[in-house]
């Protein structure tokens, strides 16, 4: 199972970014959340991971005939 | 599943900003109710702040650097143009707001239970970067 990572970067005005690797289903939008507190949201993004866990998920489906 | 987020930091928790000044190594003091600041020559001046640098602790020639809690809850510096011009400019309160955001995000990923794995400082053009790491459970 893939370790579930988060890095944030604060830079040198004090702004944030966080970055998660390895989260699943809610689990993703939790911590995102969590990291965010009370800040304002500048972007919010999926990253390429995410649409390829979808695309491996309908590959699946097509092989299993789901 | 992977994320990214990008996020303006609100400094709204006085105990963080606390800590972040202190971790630059200012003492600092808390009113709750709001305390004068004082000026360059001891006058008390009008405007009043929560967390207050003394102007014992800064430059000589300086006045009281404060912290006031506005009624939308955030920490806005009041700060004197003279104090401005020696150093205490914005690029400072950026710094404080990155000491603000460091306090918070070890504080907030220990009560929800993330392991803390590392900091590292990296050294950019445009300044000094913080990187947290974790990992959840």
């Amino acid at each position: 199972m893939q370790q579930k990572t988060i890095t944030v970067v604060i830079d040198q005005n004090g702004d944030s970014s966080v970055d998660l690797e390895g989260f699943a289903g809610q689990g993703c939008e939790k911590a995102l959340k969590d990291f965010q507190g009370e800040d304002r949201v500048k972007l919010q993004r999926r990253k390429a991971a995410f649409y390829s866990h979808i695309s491996d998920l309908r590959d699946q489906r097509l092989k299993s005939g789901s | 599943m992977s994320a990214y987020g990008e996020f303006a930091t609100i400094m709204c928790e006085e105990r963080f900003l606390v800590e972040g000044l202190s971790n630059m190594g200012y003492h600092v003091e808390v009113s709750s109710q709001g305390a004068a600041l004082v000026g360059y020559q001891g006058d008390e001046r009008p405007e009043k702040a929560h967390v207050i640098i003394r102007r014992a602790h800064l430059d000589s020639a300086s006045n009281d650097i404060g912290f006031a809690r506005g009624t939308d809850g955030r920490f806005r510096a009041i700060l004197s143009e003279y104090d401005r011009s020696i150093g205490y400019s914005d690029q400072w309160l950026g710094k404080v707001q990155q000491h603000y955001k460091e306090s918070q995000t070890l504080a907030v990923a220990k009560a929800k239970g993330y392991i803390f794995r590392g900091k590292e400082v990296v050294q950019t053009p445009n300044g000094p970067q913080i990187r947290l790491q974790f990992v959840a459970r």
